[in-house]
């Protein structure tokens, strides 16, 4: 495929490219560029003063609670990665492969996962993981003692609401990489005399790569700022970033804080995904020696 | 501050912030917004005067506003609070120039005078609003006073102390805060993550008055029983359903935080064994603490007659019986002739043969000089949990 470069002076150009950057600027770097401002404003009296000011900076600095909630924040979205795509690659590539039959109902009832609203979703797991819920009445039937799980107003089920609310996105993005696979690769790796185990880790999984990290990237972004699984399903009593910034802007009334805290969220976000970008993007050593 | 979850503004007619909980559907809701919307700006459009009010649930009901609308030809649109301090920044940071009125928690009105956007009160002409309130609301009212001069009037009240279900606790055993920090009631306390409502009780029991200036040995001995509250917590809620539902079902023993805002409506419902209770003083210090909701109005430059007539309106006795018992909460309000209409049942919902007893014991929920300290130490006892 011929790459054409296209050139800031070609007017077709600019007139496409124009819109989308129109809109990034207002609606991304505009408001970021307020809310990094606002981190060097102080307050009075629950009012804003327009004075350039390190004091925000250094107190997000020098309270190692601020930290903690943010390492947690990062390592809560990391095990979602995590779980989530465990969970989505087999359900995708059995999507792709084996139940074709029920593909489009399948795909339908992956849209209404969407569809439905996270409120709506998290609130009904508590039915479910409560002492007194549906889990463990079933349970307590299969013969276990009476409220066996203890789930709910812990960060397992944190982690469970937050998995079963982001688990669509990456069975999305895996599920659209491997029906794009050419399946005469896996058919030439059969002839060659590899064997399923060998084809799936050596054509299918590398081809489907693409959509393992898109929608490893859309969990971890939308993992960090989780803000209903931790409240409703966790209890309250490990709170992580975005409940942490909602008190500083809402509770504390304390805004210049909570924009700092979102700078800092969105710098670890940014970073980490640059260092996955930078591992992934890497160029492969092909083990040839120069001619 | 206190109280809820969502954050949703509305016109009249829009969805009570229940039934947004309820049905946050997505589609549905953005339906009905729009059509409240399109109806609102029709009414808009027709009437002689308008009015912007900013409130909590229950002030918003139709049955509260449409009758003042027709009888002043007037449209009244409404900005929902879930959060009277995101309210009172809001406020501050310029809406106070496009709002005529603000029903909130009462440290939120009476700091609208040092903010500088209160439209103060002349008591004189609020003078039969005052006769008609039980003498402790009557003027002049400390808790609503800035420099001598009214910022608003009380419009419902209760109290904060432990919320028990006697099904399963007497209420002698929590005739003090000792048992939120008992080993035998670990993971069964639940406090309800209302901004600082949560903190005032267990500063009391340190014996930290925290509506004093604290020192730092004082706000020393709050994050220490902060600490300790954190190790029996099972929940910090938020949600007013879920804390009501683990009550019931005896899985939270006991709701702190909350008092009777969290309990009367389940007491309208028949659970009439919840009970909202004020501990015992210690060491003198009254343990019990008394929130109240105010109405004030707004100096947004108009002067707007009509806002003063609604604030009238807002504390008369049939519509303060009205607010008083609403969808989702039921609640006391300090008119005093507002009593003679509530049938036994309603009285009995909102404890008022127990309301002057939880008032003698209590502290009045005031403007806290050191609220940000110990906002900051409940983060990092949090965090460090």
């Amino acid at each position: 495929m011929r790459i054409e470069r296209k050139s800031w002076n070609d007017p077709v150009f600019v007139a496409t490219v124009a819109p989308l950057a129109l809109v990034m600027v207002a609606f991304f770097l505009v408001p970021l560029l307020m809310t990094a401002v606002l981190t060097f404003q102080t307050t009075q009296y629950y009012r804003l003063v327009w004075t350039w000011d390190l004091k925000i900076w250094t107190e997000v600095f020098s309270k190692p609670h601020y930290w903690t909630i943010m390492m947690r924040t990062v390592a809560m979205a990391l095990i979602c990665v995590v779980l989530t795509v465990l969970i989505a690659f087999p359900a995708a590539y059995a999507l792709a492969t084996r139940l074709k039959t029920f593909k489009t109902q399948i795909q339908i009832l992956i849209i209404f996962a969407f569809l439905t609203d996270a409120v709506l979703k998290t609130f009904g797991w508590i039915l479910i993981l409560d002492k007194n819920g549906v889990a463990n009445w079933l349970l307590m039937h299969l013969g276990f003692p009476p409220e066996m799980l203890n789930l709910l107003f812990t960060p397992t089920g944190t982690m469970i609401g937050m998995v079963y609310n982001l688990v669509a996105y990456p069975m999305f993005t895996i599920y659209l990489s491997l029906v794009r696979i050419d399946r005469d690769l896996m058919l030439a790796a059969y002839d060659a005399g590899a064997s399923r185990i060998r084809t799936f880790f050596e054509v299918t999984l590398p081809l489907s790569r693409p959509g393992l990290y898109s929608g490893a990237v859309l969990v971890f972004v939308l993992s960090l700022g989780a803000f209903l699984e931790p409240k409703v399903l966790g209890g309250g009593t490990s709170p992580l970033a975005s409940e942490l910034i909602r008190q500083s802007f809402e509770t504390r009334v304390n805004w210049p804080l909570g924009a700092a805290l979102t700078m800092v969220l969105i710098t670890i976000g940014a970073l980490m995904l640059a260092a996955c970008a930078a591992f992934v993007l890497r160029r492969p050593s092909t083990g040839r020696r120069p001619a | 501050m206190k109280k809820g979850t969502a954050d949703t503004s509305s016109n009249i007619g829009a969805m009570k912030r229940r039934s947004v909980l309820k049905g946050m559907g997505g589609l549905g809701l953005g339906l009905a917004a729009a059509g409240s919307g399109f109806l609102a700006s029709r009414r808009d459009a027709a009437a002689a005067e308008s009015l912007n009010y900013m409130c909590w649930e229950g002030y918003n009901a139709p049955s509260i506003l449409e009758p003042f609308q027709k009888s002043k030809d007037a449209s009244i649109s409404i900005d929902l609070i879930t959060d009277s301090a995101g309210g009172f920044a809001k406020l501050a940071a310029g809406a106070s120039r496009d709002f005529d009125l603000v029903s909130s928690d009462s440290p939120w009105i009476q700091r609208m005078g040092p903010a500088g956007f209160c439209r103060y009160i002349d008591e004189a002409d609020f003078a039969d609003q005052f006769a008609e309130f039980y003498p402790q609301f009557r003027a002049p009212f400390a808790p609503l006073a800035f420099e001598g001069k009214a910022t608003g009037l009380p419009t419902r009240w209760g109290w904060v102390g432990p919320t028990v279900n006697t099904k399963f606790d007497k209420l002698e055993t929590w005739s003090s805060y000792a048992p939120v920090f008992d080993s035998a009631y670990k993971d069964k306390i639940c406090l309800l993550d209302w901004g600082d409502w949560p903190i005032m009780p267990l500063a009391l029991y340190a014996g930290i008055n925290p509506y004093e200036e604290l020192d730092d040995a004082a706000l020393e001995e709050v994050r220490k029983v902060l600490r300790a509250a954190f190790k029996n917590t099972r929940a910090i809620v938020a949600d007013l359903a879920v804390a009501q539902k683990g009550l019931i079902d005896g899985s939270f023993r006991a709701l702190i935080g909350g008092g009777t805002y969290a309990t009367s409506a389940l007491r309208m419902k028949g659970h009439d064994y919840i009970q909202s209770i004020v501990p015992e003083p210690k060491n003198g210090l009254k343990q019990g603490i008394i929130w109240m909701e105010a109405t004030g109005l707004i100096d947004n430059g108009k002067n707007s007659q009509i806002a003063a007539d609604f604030l009238k309106y807002i504390v008369s006795p049939d519509v303060a019986k009205q607010l008083a018992i609403t969808e989702a909460t039921c609640n006391l309000v300090p008119n005093s002739k507002a009593e003679a209409l509530f049938s036994e049942e309603e009285k009995k919902a909102l404890q008022m043969d127990y309301m002057w007893t939880a008032w003698d014991n209590s502290q009045f929920h005031t403007v806290a000089p050191n609220i940000d300290d110990m906002l900051a130490i409940w983060q990092e006892e949090l965090a460090a949990r």
